[in-house]
């Protein structure tokens, strides 16, 4: 095929040539079978490339990847009760914490940001489902002992100023990313993913807190 | 622990939940939460494992998609949240790929003549070929690099000519004319 309209067809294809040029491209074709096949052929190679499927590796890559950069468990805490909390249990804190609050839910930082206040009126099934579980006041407990024993430190001069900038950030990104949480978990509270991520993020708090603490007691 | 270099990404009344959960991840992950990139590992490395095969080789994708993630850990302070982390994510991946593979030294002559491509692909009418449906992604594997790069960015991954072009050091006309010859290959081996 040499006609100077072959290697044009792609870009026909793609809606690419100007319109004169591809008006001029369908006067050919009216005439040229060979052209009006290979064009026929050219949608479907670019069809079928549309339809391919991505795939994962066969084998989970993640632990090579976690060696690579260094991730590590959190350190247990040294000081203070440690209370552990199941997916269930921060799943039915975040969302009773938002009933009993009259329909917004807040987490305070202490630290002279404005809280991120969510304005959400659970639906009866979420409140109705977490009606019979009392996990909320322990989760909120352990949280406000954990910042007391932080707050504690700082006053004690136990953390630098530096450090308790950075734990500031921290905490301020994880409240942010909580409310966030929360946010996509009640307008679609069927989803596991969200349900998960809300519960791990919540746990994270919990074990920033404890590092934190950890951190103060050892420097007493 | 920290990130200084970290900007709130800015949502619009009817984002999407994932998408918001989803740049909480990186926003965790940029603080040092390991858990909150492994999410994004997880969301992400089925897209970026599947442009490594594509545009290498099966062989080595399961190393070069470790690089690439590993490399995307050490970038995420640079993600400002103006495009999707995907978007970031997949144009970090081309860069590594590229690099990889010049590493590697895999890199073939570029095409530059479309009599070559249709030669170098076998077609469906091949001695011992009697296959009425073909191996799709063998056959892109099979193409010249730069066909295959270009085939791979635009058809599959939906690259415009002029990022493509930015990517691999090109301008959009000659993506447009490896475009043309990697499908002009690749129709050789449709089933009818």
């Amino acid at each position: 095929m040499t006609d100077h309209w072959a290697d044009r067809l792609s870009e026909y294809v793609d809606g690419e040539l100007r319109l004169q040029d591809a008006q001029a491209l369908e006067a050919h074709l009216a005439s040229c079978p060979t052209c009006k096949a290979v064009l026929v052929d050219l949608r479907r190679v670019s069809a079928r490339a549309r339809a391919l499927d991505d795939t994962p590796p066969v084998a989970d890559l993640w632990p090579g990847i976690a060696r690579a950069i260094g991730v590590v468990a959190a350190a247990p805490a040294r000081s203070g009760r440690r209370l552990t909390f199941s997916v269930p249990q921060l799943l039915a804190a975040s969302i009773t914490l938002i009933a009993v609050s009259g329909g917004a839910v807040w987490f305070t930082t202490h630290r002279g940001v404005p809280p991120t206040v969510i304005e959400h009126v659970p639906t009866a099934a979420v409140m109705g489902a977490t009606a019979s579980w009392t996990g909320a006041a322990p989760y909120a407990a352990a949280i406000a002992e954990l910042d007391s024993a932080l707050q504690e430190g700082r006053k004690a001069g136990r953390l630098d100023t530096a450090t308790i900038g950075v734990l500031e950030r921290n905490l301020t990104i994880i409240d942010s990313a909580i409310a966030q949480a929360q946010r996509a978990v009640l307008a679609d509270p069927g989803s596991a993913y969200l349900n998960q991520h809300l519960a791990e993020t919540m746990q994270r708090k919990l074990e920033l807190l404890r590092g934190a603490t950890s951190l103060a007691a050892s420097r007493t | 622990m920290g990130n200084t270099a970290y900007t709130a990404p800015t949502f619009s009344g009817d984002t999407t939940t994932t998408a918001e959960a989803e740049a909480a991840d990186v926003a965790l992950a940029a603080s040092g939460d390991g858990r909150a990139f492994e999410r994004l590992y997880r969301a992400h490395v089925a897209r970026v494992h599947s442009l490594v095969r594509r545009m290498i080789n099966a062989d080595v994708a399961d190393d070069v998609t470790q690089d690439v993630f590993i490399r995307a850990w050490t970038k995420l302070s640079t993600f400002r949240g103006e495009a999707a982390f995907g978007t970031w994510l997949h144009r970090l991946a081309v860069n590594v790929i590229l690099g990889r593979r010049t590493v590697l030294g895999t890199e073939r002559a570029r095409l530059t003549s479309s009599d070559v491509a249709l030669e170098q692909v076998p077609g469906r009418d091949a001695p011992g070929r009697n296959e009425l449906t073909i191996d799709f992604e063998a056959a892109i594997e099979r193409l010249p690099d730069g066909a295959r790069d270009v085939f791979v960015l635009h058809d599959i991954a939906g690259y415009k000519h002029e990022e493509i072009a930015m990517l691999l050091g090109i301008v959009p006309g000659t993506s447009k004319s490896q475009l043309h010859h990697a499908r002009m290959a690749l129709r050789r081996q449709l089933d009818r």
